[in-house]
């Protein structure tokens, strides 16, 4: 308990961090911040809701301690302001409706590669030295080093566009309604193909890499000679015994790789024009939406936090030595 | 020294790697040779195929994708060993201090590095760069510079942690060496292969992050990189309109040269740690011992030494 109390501090202090730089950030650039933020290419804002806006980022008269405190405010009571683009909408309107796009790709990615990769890598180290291991090993090193844009480019060059395998833009057909009817689902399954192999591919050589380095350390252990002594079959000894111990560094390379994930899917959607919070975020940049670009930083922060919560869980379940208090 | 040349050379995964960044380094080092005009000059008409006078095609806007390409070499490389060299020096000097000082210093740098580590790292960027407007490469490079370094750190204060409680730091320290000089001449030279490893890795993922920005449309339209050739093939529609060259060029650049620092990485990292090793010569144990274990067949108490033909080293 006292382990997981003090991780909970540690992340409140990590949120405060992004949230401080979010308010700092825009008084820091040269120029006038206000003018710079709220300032839209078009439409112009009606004044009471440009003052509104001021009022959410701390643009308020008063010394710099007291803005800090009005925007903190309005960051711990999750008021994000609204978007300049799409006014009147807020940004967690913008946001949410796309952020359920974006956590379909990263779930479903995450875990495709993270059980795909820790078998493989599993294997690779049981067999070190072996095919599978000389193939693999540098293979998902290789991948690991070659970004999501060029990634999801290729693939959508190759299996899109020249071989018309598969559709390459948007969630869904847009012809169809949103509907539970099997026209409808696999509409959405077949445009999610390719941006969820690009991910996989992104962050599967991580997991494999990780178990197998970790795995290879513990081959000399005393009890996997003692399982092999009992004479338990080969594949219980690989899995009961050796993957078990190897595991919980793939549990922390599951929240450093959430950040990696989370990343490539913003880069992934932006190629695929997949409506989720990447593509939201690029429209944001080319429109100069400041607000919904903060406001992502703040979701993404969190959701990269959670991961690390999850994985901090994980340990102590895994890890009786952490439940000794 | 030699030896360590000699490790290096019989690495295939290595001398690879090695050659395919050497080759970039003299694409980069040789630019003016291998082009003729400015990049961005227009000398064809939109979207040629690649032919005998423009030899990888032409961009959409007419300027020839070869001289776009040798160009964005040059800022590609120039980016990513310039942060690469920021984050490591950065990183190293806060780890290595924290880990050898301790006390509240150490608990203030280990919290500053914890937090970089949990904070995404490319949203935090992106706020950065869109706020700075039209980023150049340098200034992407020196923003990913200082907002990269804390994985280094952490590695290297652990290790210096470690190295700290050593009888030969402990000796030095009774000796009443100056703190500069065991950190400089005991404890640095003992981290070189983590300090490698993460220059390397550092120089991969700011080349990525950085076409990965531009790509975003968060650099500066008018420097010739990788990125903004991305950028431009991806607001030009290239691909649908069925002018690969554009994207196809960039594209395989920043995937070699990713594989050849990632090999040459790996290779390191085999080199630092035997036991991580894939290459042949564990193959040829494995067959020596497949060899003796069929010759020993009708000895059965030798037989079942090993199941597999692995041999497991403690």
């Amino acid at each position: 308990m006292d382990f997981v109390l003090r991780r909970l501090g540690f992340y409140l202090i990590a949120f405060f961090f992004a949230a401080t730089f979010n308010f700092f950030l825009p008084r820091l650039m040269p120029g006038d911040p206000i003018t710079v933020m709220f300032s839209s290419q078009g439409n112009p804002l009606p004044v009471e809701s440009i003052a509104a806006l001021k009022e959410t980022f701390g643009f308020v008269d008063g010394p710099l301690y007291e803005q800090y405190f009005i925007y903190l405010k309005s960051v711990v009571t999750w008021d994000l302001g609204s978007s300049v683009k799409y006014f009147p909408q807020t940004v967690n309107e913008v946001l949410g409706r796309s952020m359920v796009w974006t956590l379909f790709l990263v779930g479903t990615s995450t875990l495709i590669s993270f059980f795909i990769g820790s078998i493989s890598g599993i294997i690779a180290a049981w067999n070190r030295g072996g095919w599978l291991d000389s193939i693999l090993s540098p293979l998902s090193l290789v991948l690991q080093s070659i970004p999501a844009v060029v990634l999801a480019l290729l693939f959508m060059f190759v299996f899109g566009v020249a071989l018309n395998w598969l559709p390459y833009s948007y969630a869904y057909d847009i012809e169809l309604d949103p509907a539970f009817s099997w026209e409808y689902i696999s509409s959405v399954i077949s445009h999610a193909t390719m941006p969820i192999i690009s991910l996989v591919i992104v962050q599967i050589g991580g997991y494999l890499l990780t178990i197998r380095n970790n795995l290879i350390n513990l081959l000399g252990e005393d009890y996997i000679v003692m399982g092999r002594a009992k004479g338990l079959s080969e594949t219980r000894v690989m899995f009961n015994y050796g993957a078990r111990n190897a595991l919980l560094p793939s549990i922390t390379a599951f929240a450093m790789t959430v950040g990696v994930v989370l990343g490539g899917s913003l880069i992934t959607e932006v190629v695929f024009n997949y409506p989720g919070l990447g593509n939201t975020l690029f429209e944001a940049i080319v429109s100069r939406d400041y607000p919904v670009i903060q406001g992502q930083l703040l979701i993404m922060t969190l959701a990269m936090l959670s991961a690390n919560f999850v994985a901090d869980m994980a340990y102590v379940y895994l890890d009786p030595r952490l439940r000794r208090d | 020294m030699s030896g360590f040349l000699k490790m290096l050379g019989r690495n295939k995964k290595v001398s690879f790697g090695l050659f395919i960044v050497i080759t970039y380094l003299l694409i980069a080092l040789s630019a003016p040779l291998l082009t003729s005009h400015e990049p961005n000059k227009r000398v064809a008409r939109p979207h040629q195929a690649p032919n005998a006078e423009n030899v990888m095609g032409t961009t959409r806007m007419g300027r020839d994708v070869y001289h776009l390409f040798i160009h964005g070499t040059a800022t590609s490389l120039a980016v990513g060993f310039g942060a690469g060299l920021i984050i490591v020096v950065i990183g190293t000097a806060l780890g290595v201090s924290a880990g050898y000082f301790g006390g509240k210093y150490d608990e203030v740098v280990s919290l500053l590095t914890n937090v970089a580590l949990v904070v995404p790292q490319l949203p935090l960027l992106l706020v950065l760069a869109a706020f700075i407007g039209e980023a150049s490469p340098m200034t992407i490079a020196i923003i990913i510079g200082f907002t990269s370094w804390a994985w280094g750190a952490r590695v290297t204060r652990s290790q210096t942690l470690t190295l700290r409680n050593k009888e030969f730091i402990q000796a030095s320290e009774l000796a009443c060496e100056p703190s500069w000089r065991i950190i400089f001449v005991e404890i640095l030279p003992n981290l070189s292969s983590i300090i490698g490893l993460n220059f390397l890795g550092s120089i991969i993922y700011t080349i990525i992050t950085e076409a990965t920005l531009e790509f975003l449309g968060l650099g500066d339209p008018l420097a010739v990189s990788w990125g903004t050739m991305l950028f431009n093939a991806q607001n030009a529609s290239a691909m649908t309109v069925g002018a690969w060259w554009e994207v196809l060029v960039p594209c395989v650049a920043i995937a070699i040269l990713g594989m050849g620092l990632a090999l040459l990485n790996f290779g390191i990292d085999e080199i630092a740690n035997p036991r991580l090793r894939t290459f042949s010569g564990i193959k040829r144990f494995n067959k020596r011992v497949k060899q003796l274990k069929a010759a020993s067949l009708n000895t059965p108490n030798n037989a079942k030494q090993s199941t597999n033909g692995v041999i497991y080293d403690n």
